[in-house]
């Protein structure tokens, strides 16, 4: 079921730093991006969780990292006022698949060991500052002349044409088009949709803009420039609504909009007795009379193992179909704060779950909102791969992760190992691939230039 | 006639089948359309059930499919008569890639499924978008963002504690974008080997890699705090992730994770004493001192308006900022630059706005060749190109109801 550490058994062991001795990650890989080499000079979360895609895949991905504590990430020690653990999680699941580089983009040395790598790359990918890219002599115009077949991908904050100079993480973007402030009740604050939410798609956007530039590079001969900056990605994001934001300039997309209004009660969340429980009925009225009838046969039978108490108090819900305020589609629409109020203390009655069955059973769709508890514990997650198991090095035990999202019927993804330790692979890809002899390698670790 | 296309784009070449009912699915479609693939939209390929709901009726512009189908050829096949079915198998095996979101039951019924269209084309690439994976027992229902928002796990964790949970819609994205990169990866996969396959994509999947570290950090940590929301006030560090009202109403955000880095400018701008022993270390900010930093963060953010934030954020370049409503992406002129946002001058309905292109790309940029096309505006021209029928034929199936 499982195709995590399907292969190069043992999975990221990391002890490869003291020579030429055998690197998890180092074997062959199989996947439809095999044999692509990626640089990967990414920090925090939406340049890594872009290289992570493609070395799910396949692809040898490279992080480089300053010998000094290398990404940032690697130093996170809390998530929500809570230590984060016997394992980074937040570092070694994006970071997973791949090799570490230490080197010292601050000297000579390191500079030119990045351009001999870009050299015999196919993809430079990075989500620093245009500053620090600068600095290091890794523009695109610097590595493109070296390297002219060479995917340049930047995953900036702003886009190519932004105007905006200071330092971009997913909220503060996030804050600016607009996702956050229709979120909630009214009056509520504003609701950031997740931690990384915004970098995910960054990093979605990323994979998809490099596959795009490699597939056209197979009748070009070049490589090229993209750009999926958190600004694109998140407006990308906002599309259900932004769209219609943009075709109607109605306040209604932009602001927040209480349950207790919908555009059609039918399609609305409810509290069910034990959890909330969305509701996803067309506003049709071959549907309302089956959700109708479905609700009243749950209200009435006696014989269900669910019983809240407080059912036989509330109103007959058959009577909602003869109810004039709802007789047809317009006037349920109409009338929705008020049929909200009626669904409300009819589906209060009984656990979502009894909901759910019984709805389902009538072929209307419903689900109880759950939280990540059930989540790790649906079959649907693990059965089709989205959460995995995977031996974890730090802690010698198996953990849990994210697993793969995308699948392929002939060239699945792998989970090969989890995160490098910093620097593991400086040596070998030296030696194997950039030619340094052990001398010269030597001579780089005494100066300081690698790890 | 076809007038030919100057040649750069990422996917020249590449005809796609689209068999696609919902926004998620067809945006995935659109989106290998914007970057030069010839998508060839079959209207209605199967009934979606429920069907989607669509934003409000009466405005004077279909908006919606305008966006999710721009770029694309419509074809309008009669499914009902034998002849219809057949046409869209012989489609199907022409084309390099089929993109559907409908029930594979549906679509095997009709011969469309993934082993039917193999057998005619053996390196087509197949994507199919489904609700919550195509394994599972729960793999037929309704291919329905909502319902996979629901079972992530992630709504009950957005809002303020005590709040119903929160559906903002944008999980089906993920999916749109996760669908389309696995067809490019196949479709390279192809190009070197000459191997198609069949690639899946989830609203479950979308939605949980979109709810990614907070779930991640669930999964490691096994905490009950990580499963319900943590009130704006009790946030772990005071200077990331947590929002502070300004003195017009406008919310303010801060991302600031490093702040050894940051306190001594956040304490200048807000007027606190950057030297305060409370708040003299990363953990005495995020640890013993966090709430009491918070409640000093919060007043003093109340005391301006957030224009003068916002001025001194750039000016002193501050990972912080003020959280907009979408006029400021619909009127930013960085994002019209960006192409984020599209101004297109319609000859009757004037000026419109529309979603632009989220990934620039110097040599293969993504187009607006056409806005949505007409239902059936391109039948007659696809199945003359494409599967090479006479005029005669064409006419003929016309005038018994199989094309239109």
């Amino acid at each position: 079921m499982s195709t995590a550490a399907g292969s190069g058994a043992g999975g990221g062991n990391g002890g490869a730093s003291g020579g030429g001795g055998g690197s998890g990650t180092a074997t062959a890989s199989a996947g439809p991006l095999a044999g692509i080499r990626v640089i990967d000079l990414t920090m925090w979360f939406q340049g890594p969780v872009a290289g992570q895609h493609l070395a799910d895949l396949g692809a040898e991905v490279i992080h480089l990292e300053s010998p000094k504590g290398g990404d940032l990430a690697r130093g996170v020690r809390s998530i929500k006022a809570l230590a984060i653990g016997d394992w980074n999680q937040y570092f070694q699941v994006i970071n997973r698949n791949k090799k570490s580089m230490a080197v010292d983009l601050n000297t000579p040395d390191g500079v030119e060991i990045v351009h001999r790598l870009a050299e015999k790359s196919d993809v430079f990918l990075t989500n620093l500052s245009a500053k620090a890219l600068e600095k290091w002599k890794v523009t695109y115009d610097e590595l493109a002349w070296i390297n002219p077949r060479l995917v340049y991908a930047l995953g900036s904050g702003y886009g190519p044409f932004g105007r905006i100079t200071k330092p971009s993480f997913d909220m503060t973007v996030q804050a600016l088009v607009g996702l956050m402030s229709r979120q909630g009740e009214p009056d509520e604050p504003p609701i950031y949709l997740g931690m990384g939410s915004g970098d995910a798609m960054g990093g979605m956007m990323a994979a998809l803009g490099i596959m795009l530039a490699l597939y056209a590079r197979e009748s070009t001969g070049r490589g090229q420039c993209l750009d999926a900056s958190l600004y694109g990605a998140q407006t990308f994001m906002a599309a259900p609504t932004f769209q219609a934001y943009l075709a109607t300039g109605s306040e209604r997309y932009s602001r927040q909009v209480s349950r207790t209004d919908p555009e059609n009660p039918l399609w609305n969340i409810y509290r069910a007795a034990d959890r909330w429980l969305f509701l996803c009925v067309p506003n049709e009225d071959g549907p309302w009379r089956t959700l109708c009838d479905t609700l009243e046969a749950g209200r009435r039978d006696t014989g269900d193992a669910y019983d809240a108490g407080g059912a036989g108090g509330t109103r007959d819900a058959g009577a909602l179909a003869g109810d004039a305020r709802f007789a047809d589609p317009a006037a349920r629409r109409a009338n929705a704060t008020a049929l909200v109020a009626e669904l409300d203390r009819v589906i209060a009655a009984r656990p979502a779950a009894a909901w759910t069955e019984r709805l389902t059973r009538a072929g209307l769709a419903a689900s109880p909102i759950v939280t990540f508890k059930d989540l790790a514990a649906d079959p649907q997650a693990w059965e089709n791969d989205y959460l995995l198991k995977t031996p974890c090095e730090e802690v010698d035990r198996e953990v849990t992760i994210r697993g793969l999202p995308v699948g392929f019927s002939k060239t699945p993804g792998t989970v090969r190992s989890l995160g490098p330790q910093l620097g593991q692979d400086t040596e070998l890809i030296l030696f194997e691939t950039l030619g340094y002899d052990w001398d010269r390698i030597g001579e780089l670790k005494a100066g300081g230039t690698i790890l | 006639m076809t007038p030919s296309r100057p040649s750069a784009a990422a996917l020249d070449g590449v005809v796609v089948l689209d068999l696609t009912t919902r926004f998620w699915g067809s945006m995935a479609a659109a989106l290998l359309a914007d970057f030069g693939a010839r998508v060839i939209l079959i209207e209605e390929p199967c009934r979606p059930s429920p069907p989607a709901e669509l934003p409000a009726a009466g405005a004077r512009w279909d908006y919606v499919h305008d966006l999710v189908h721009r770029n694309k050829k419509s074809c309008v096949v009669n499914r009902a008569t034998e002849r219809g079915r057949t046409v869209v198998r012989e489609l199907a095996a022409r084309v390099d890639v089929v993109v559907t979101d409908c029930p594979e039951a549906d679509l095997a019924a009709v011969g469309l499924d993934y082993a039917s269209v193999a057998a005619a084309r053996s390196d087509v690439v197949y994507a199919v978008g489904s609700g919550l994976g195509p394994k599972g027992p729960d793999r037929d229902l309704p291919a329905l963002d909502e319902l996979a928002a629901a079972r992530t796990g992630m709504m009950p964790l957005l809002p303020q504690p005590g709040q119903p949970p929160v559906y903002a819609g944008h999980g089906q994205m993920y999916t749109a974008v996760m669908l389309a990169y696995a067809v490019v990866v196949a479709l390279f996969h192809r190009k070197r080997t000459g191997e198609g396959q069949r690639v899946d994509a989830s609203l479950l999947g979308g939605n949980m890699y979109g709810a990614s570290l907070d779930l991640q950090a669930y999964l490691a940590i096994g905490e009950d705090r990580l499963l319900a929301p943590v009130a704006r006030l009790d946030a772990g560090n005071p200077m990331s992730g947590v929002l502070y009202p300004s003195a017009d109403g406008l919310w303010i955000a801060l991302t600031m994770p490093d702040t050894d880095r940051w306190w001594p400018l956040l304490a200048e701008v807000t007027g606190l004493d950057p030297a305060d022993p409370r708040f003299a270390t990363h953990d005495l900010r995020c640890g013993a001192h966090r709430l009491e930093l918070i409640a000093a963060l919060d007043d003093a953010f109340r005391r301006r308006p957030a224009a003068e934030w916002r001025a001194a954020f750039t000016e002193r370049q501050m990972s912080a900022d003020v959280i907009e409503d979408y006029r400021y992406p619909a009127e930013d002129p960085s994002a019209r630059d960006n192409r984020y946002v599209l101004d297109l001058e319609d000859a009757s309905l004037g000026r419109l706005r529309m979603l632009g292109f989220p990934i620039f790309m110097t040599d293969t940029p993504a187009r607006l060749r056409a806005t949505a096309p007409r239902r059936g505006q391109h039948t007659a021209e696809v199945v003359r190109e494409l599967l090479g029928y006479p005029e005669r034929a064409i006419t003929e199936m016309e005038r018994e109801g199989v094309l239109a």
